[in-house]
């Protein structure tokens, strides 16, 4: 133990002795000689606090008279119901922030999704927020229990990837065309599978939508080729794919 | 320790609830302590009296706000005391153009004997004096530790420091402090 942590030990314990009267100043150093030229100046104020304490104290009796009056201070102060009890508790800026900072900090998170949102729906393939968009249309999927909503929304997604992919080519995104393709074929399989489950149920439910999207399909193939006349050669495999894979959605319908 | 802060846990809960009886013994139990924290501020000992009560009648309005899980009760008391302690000497900066004299007119009712009053104040003018020469934080951490005889642990939740901190700074007060009463007994 090193001497300076020793002496600190010695003026930690060693106080309430001084205070109460039980040790002196002397009687102090006599116990530890080694330490007395370290000790003597904090010990001596010590002591000389301990003499000051005395002439600090409250004069005899006052603490049992002040408490008397306190009390019937007390008792004459307006009492209080559970209501004002509960909002003393907090002052009334204590209280805004309270109800303040929830509400800032829900506005302020669902401001964050409602772009996060926006930004995905709007993602093509190739952006960070793509495979977001497609994980949002499967909650929207998974939380669609009627079978002819569900349908709408298998057919409305797979306008979109129509949409994608049309970008894709527009952007010049060449290489991503393929990919598009494919996942334009599984939409409409899931758009067609969907239709079937419908009209299964319900003929005449599904026949106005069978005959919209066969319209939309028939619209698509035209408008793939235009796409096609107008684009570089590079993309041709690419839209050629779509462009089979709409056709054989048409022949399905049919 | 632990036994007068489960004393306490139990009176404040009572007096949270409106018992003014067990608020009176929380009283009877702190009041010293502060009475010498606010007396080895202050130039009179009827000030120190009044704040005193002050303090305990703020502490008593503030009640439903204090909650248990933070700093101990004495703690809250001491934060209230000092907080008084500004505030007083707010109001007597802006009567600083009475006499000292005037200020102490209204000391005629304490059941002091002139003779003790006068011994009594020379021996508090020394502590104030001595006292007062040191630096804010020093006389603070000297009042708290021994003229109201708190803990390191108590100190430092009132003067919101660690208690290594107010160990070191109570260390270097007390060199402070003889260093203090060697050079006013010199002077004498």
């Amino acid at each position: 133990m090193t001497k300076k942590r020793h002496i600190n030990q010695i003026i930690e314990s060693l106080p309430p002795a001084i205070m109460s009267g039980q040790e002196t100043v002397d009687s102090i150093l006599q116990k530890y000689p080694q330490e007395s030229e370290q000790l003597r100046p904090q010990l001596e104020s010590i002591s000389w606090l301990a003499e000051a304490k005395k002439g600090l104290e409250p004069r005899q009796g006052f603490i049992a008279s002040s408490r008397k009056y306190l009390q019937q201070q007390i008792e004459i102060l307006p009492r209080l119901n559970y209501w004002q009890r509960l909002f003393k508790r907090f002052t009334p800026q204590r209280w805004v922030f309270n109800i303040a900072a929830p509400i800032i900090v829900v506005v302020m998170l669902a401001l964050v999704l409602n772009s996060l949102i926006l930004t995905a729906r709007l993602s093509i393939p190739g952006d960070p927020f793509y495979s977001t968009k497609l994980v949002i249309e499967d909650v929207q999927l998974a939380t669609t229990y009627d079978p002819v909503d569900k349908l709408d929304l298998y057919i409305e997604f797979s306008r979109e990837r129509t949409t994608e992919f049309v970008e894709l080519v527009l952007d010049g995104d060449y290489e991503l065309l393929p990919a598009a393709a494919n996942r334009m074929e599984t939409e409409l399989i899931a758009s067609l599978n969907a239709i079937n489950n419908v009209s299964e149920q319900n003929s005449k439910t599904a026949l106005p939508v069978v005959g919209s999207f066969q319209r939309t399909l028939s619209n698509e193939v035209s408008m793939l080729n235009i796409l096609k006349s107008t684009s570089p050669i590079s993309a041709y495999p690419g839209i050629e794919l779509a462009i089979e894979v709409v056709k054989s959605g048409v022949m399905a319908l049919r | 320790m632990p036994a007068r802060l489960d004393k306490d846990h139990e009176l404040i809960k009572r007096a949270q609830r409106g018992d003014t009886h067990a608020f009176g013994e929380l009283y009877e139990c702190h009041a010293p302590a502060i009475f010498r924290y606010l007396y080895a501020h202050l130039g009179s000992q009827m000030d120190a009296e009044d704040l005193t009560g002050e303090v305990f009648l703020k502490a008593w309005q503030s009640l439903p706000k204090y909650t248990q899980r933070g700093a101990p009760f004495l703690a809250f008391l001491f934060r209230i005391a000092r907080n008084a302690l500004v505030d007083h000497y707010r109001q007597a900066h802006r009567q600083e153009s009475k006499s000292p004299e005037e200020l102490d007119a209204y000391k005629d009712g304490s059941k002091l004997e002139p003779i003790d009053q006068i011994g009594n104040q020379m021996e508090h003018q020394h502590i104030l004096k001595v006292l007062g020469n040191l630096r804010p934080d020093y006389q603070s951490v000297l009042t708290l530790r021994f003229i109201s005889e708190l803990s390191p642990e108590e100190t430092a939740q009132i003067m919101q420091r660690s208690v290594g901190a107010i160990r070191v700074l109570q260390h270097r007060a007390l060199f402070a402090l003889r260093r203090e009463l060697g050079t006013i007994g010199q002077d004498d």
